[in-house]
């Protein structure tokens, strides 16, 4: 296969060495969709399944998003970028009261190397300052992280928020956190829930299909 | 009290040089001088200042000679003291005290053996169950009540603690409100705050977030405990390859420079205000995203950590009773044996999360037992041999001679109840007994010595006065906390 050496790199995460591999490919006459199908998130594919299956680490696994956002990087002018990562642009955060921060950055990671397009609102993100950030950059996706069962109703006033502003049509909204479970995901009206990173994963890109 | 103070008696373990320790200290301060730690509490940034400190926005920089000033006025000893004002736990030196964790949202329910959401009752069955343990020596939550308004779920909790068991408590708090209600009753149980300084009742676990940074309600907590004489712990959860450096060393000594940032802040605000040094030295698993607290790194890190506040004489928060597994069965076992005797061996002093599965998120009282259990058996161990006239005995194996037994002389009957310890549900049966008595495993033997100690024991009632106080002010405050 003509990819197979660009897709070896990325599972390797050479970032400079998938850069020029890239380029190679475009001078040899392939278009930058084919090399982004066939190469870029065909080789992301696999590295999701080595996740899954254990043999890769999850550090190695964002090596290999970075490799491949620079092997983006070459083609940004043929791709038009905005049309790729339209399909799913994700506000994420962990709410009001809650300043746990290390599962939420790893799904954020997770789901910008998956091919999403992540605004990271932070810790400690009120109702109305999530559903401002949802309005303002006109993301599809709201996800909400919260790791206290004190923090948890957050959720659920920040769902009322969207409501209120009429937003909530316009969005998936999926949440997570170790107090966070289904039940409490369908009594929200959330649109899912997901416990753990790679579960994140499989979720959102199931809800942007 | 539990007398544990047997310090000199046996080796110690450990796990650092007298060299690595100064190193690992000299990249805390230059940790904590040279990168420096966002402070989100502003009073604490002004006094930082005004003590030398170099403030930029919120980014402070510790000169070194404020960590050496509050290390000297930091006590290297904390007493602790019961509900009824006894001495319960001296805090410092080799000496160790087990008791549980806070806030788990599950527990294994003792009646259907099911994992089910923590409730109320569940705080106050297990502060309960550990008054009648021998062994547990502080109580912490265990649950965390979900069946509660979540804002009420500390106090509350802290009601059930203090109702069930005359045992003293170790306190977490969602900020300086709920926390000065607690310091408000303890307060009314000594008769005075100076009496309250003097014998304190509980203790407050709090944290910086690594890395490098002291959210405001922490430093709140922080100061409420400085300016009342309640021993503060100030522990982060640094996790090694996510919040922390995933080698060893550097582990430790971010952990070290956080721990002793909130060391100088604390006595900055009332210098010899009683104080515990520690890291929760959490590895992130890379494949599964789970926090290990059983990691051999996580071991690594926790026992540089009691090397480190030895060499500093600071008493130190640890770690024992806890395991990964989702239930108690044998890994369990194997985790919970191997943490908890570490912590002995290292003289870690105040140890926590007796009674942790799950990554901390369940709990299970059959596990507590077991731990009782282990720790006592290891208190045996650890008291040391005594090798005199008395116990060598040359005279009784001369009495015996060649071919004698050692069953009915004076010298056995003498040690007979006291040269053995007895375990309750460890077996030692021969398998027609085991087999007789039901053929039982480790939890089942547990969960029947937990519930037998439910049903037949009663704590020490709280005095009237006391129980009506107590509820005056919880109720004020639950009913202004919406
Ligand atoms: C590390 C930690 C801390 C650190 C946080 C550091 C940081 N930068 O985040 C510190 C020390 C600061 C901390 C503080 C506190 N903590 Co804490 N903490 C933990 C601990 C040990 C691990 C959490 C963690 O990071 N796990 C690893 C990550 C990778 O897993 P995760 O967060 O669960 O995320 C995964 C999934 O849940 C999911 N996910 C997460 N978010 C999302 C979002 C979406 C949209 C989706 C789809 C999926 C998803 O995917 C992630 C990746 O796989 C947990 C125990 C535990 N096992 O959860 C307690 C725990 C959460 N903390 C607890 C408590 C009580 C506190 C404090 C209140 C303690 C105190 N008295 O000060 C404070 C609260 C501070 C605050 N206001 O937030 C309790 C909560 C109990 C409860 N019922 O509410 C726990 C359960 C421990 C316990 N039993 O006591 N804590």
């Amino acid at each position: 296969m003509a990819f197979d050496k660009l897709i070896e790199l990325v599972q390797v995460g050479d970032g400079q060495q998938v850069a020029a591999e890239v380029q190679k490919q475009l001078d040899a006459g392939n278009s930058a969709p084919t090399i982004l199908n066939d190469g870029l998130i065909a080789a992301m594919d696999i590295v999701g399944e080595k996740m899954e299956s254990e043999e890769m680490f999850i550090p190695e696994v964002l090596r290999s998003a970075k490799a491949m956002e620079q092997g983006l990087a070459v083609m940004k002018d043929e791709l038009a970028l905005d049309d790729v990562q339209a399909s799913g642009k994700v506000v994420i955060g962990t709410v009001k009261g809650d300043l746990h921060d290390i599962g939420k950055n790893l799904v954020s990671m997770l789901l910008s190397s998956a091919g999403f397009e992540v605004i990271d609102a932070g810790i400690n993100v009120a109702p109305d300052a999530f559903v401002a950030k949802v309005e303002e950059t006109g993301a599809n996706f709201l996800a909400m992280s919260a790791l206290l069962t004190t923090t948890m109703p957050m959720m659920k006033q920040t769902i009322a928020e969207l409501e209120q502003r009429g937003l909530r049509d316009r969005v998936k909204v999926i949440i997570g956190g170790a107090p966070v479970n289904q039940g409490y995901a369908d009594e929200l009206g959330a649109d899912g829930y997901a416990s753990d990173a790679g579960a994140a994963i499989k979720l959102a890109k199931s809800l942007r299909a | 009290m539990k007398d544990v103070r047997n310090a000199s008696r046996i080796g110690r373990l450990q796990f650092l040089s007298d060299e690595q320790k100064r190193d690992i200290y000299l990249a805390a301060l230059e940790i904590a001088g040279s990168i420096g730690m966002k402070v989100y509490h502003e009073e604490a940034r002004r006094l930082l200042a005004d003590a030398g400190a170099e403030v930029d926005g919120e980014l402070v920089k510790m000169p070194r000679y404020l960590i050496e000033q509050a290390r000297q006025s930091v006590p290297a000893v904390a007493l602790i003291y019961d509900r009824e004002g006894e001495l319960a736990m001296e805090l410092g030196g080799y000496n160790s005290y087990f008791g549980t964790g806070s806030d788990l949202m599950h527990t294994y329910d003792l009646e259907t053996r099911e994992r089910r959401d923590s409730v109320l009752e569940d705080v106050a069955r297990a502060a309960r169950l550990c008054d009648a343990l021998p062994h547990m020596d502080f109580i912490m939550s265990s649950a965390h009540p979900t069946d509660v308004n979540p804002h009420h779920s500390y106090l509350l909790s802290f009601r059930e603690m203090m109702r069930n068991s005359t045992k003293p408590l170790v306190m977490t708090a969602e900020n300086a409100k709920d926390l000065r209600v607690m310091v408000e009753v303890a307060t009314e149980l000594r008769g005075g705050e100076e009496q309250l300084r003097q014998k304190p009742y509980f203790v407050v676990y709090n944290e910086p977030i690594s890395p490098l940074e002291h959210p405001v309600e922490s430093v709140e907590k922080l100061f409420l405990c400085a300016d009342t004489g309640v021993p503060s712990i100030y522990s982060p959860a640094p996790l090694a390859g996510a919040t922390a450096p995933i080698t060893i060393a550097g582990h430790t000594a971010q952990g070290v420079a956080e721990s002793l940032f909130g060391l100088v802040m604390h006595q900055l605000r009332r210098p010899g205000a009683p104080f515990l040094f520690g890291i929760g030295a959490a590895v992130l698993d890379m494949v599964t995203a789970q926090s290990s607290y059983n990691a051999p790194e996580y071991y690594q890190t926790y026992m540089c950590m009691v090397d480190m506040a030895r060499w500093l004489d600071i008493p130190n928060w640890g770690y024992g009773g806890t395991s990964d597994s989702q239930l108690l069965d044998a890994q369990a076992g194997m985790e919970i044996a191997q943490l908890t005797f570490m912590a002995m061996m290292q003289g870690s002093n105040l140890n926590h999360d007796v009674g942790y599965l799950d990554f901390g998120l369940t709990g299970s009282l059959e596990e507590i037992v077991v731990v009782d259990e282990f720790v006592g058996m290891n208190r045996k161990l650890f008291q040391g041999v005594d090798v005199d006239r008395e116990t060598m005995t040359v005279d009784t194996v001369r009495e015996v001679g060649p071919g004698g037994h050692y069953m009915t002389t004076e010298h056995t009957y003498r040690h007979l109840r006291s040269a053995q310890w007895r375990p309750t549900v460890l077996n030692r049966y021969g398998y027609e007994k085991w087999e007789a008595e039901g053929s039982k495993d480790l939890r089942e033997k547990a969960g029947d010595k937990a519930r037998k100690l439910l049903a037949e024991h009663e704590p020490s009632a709280l005095p009237e006065n006391l129980s009506r106080v107590l509820d005056e002010k919880v109720n004020r405050f639950t009913d202004r906390v919406a």
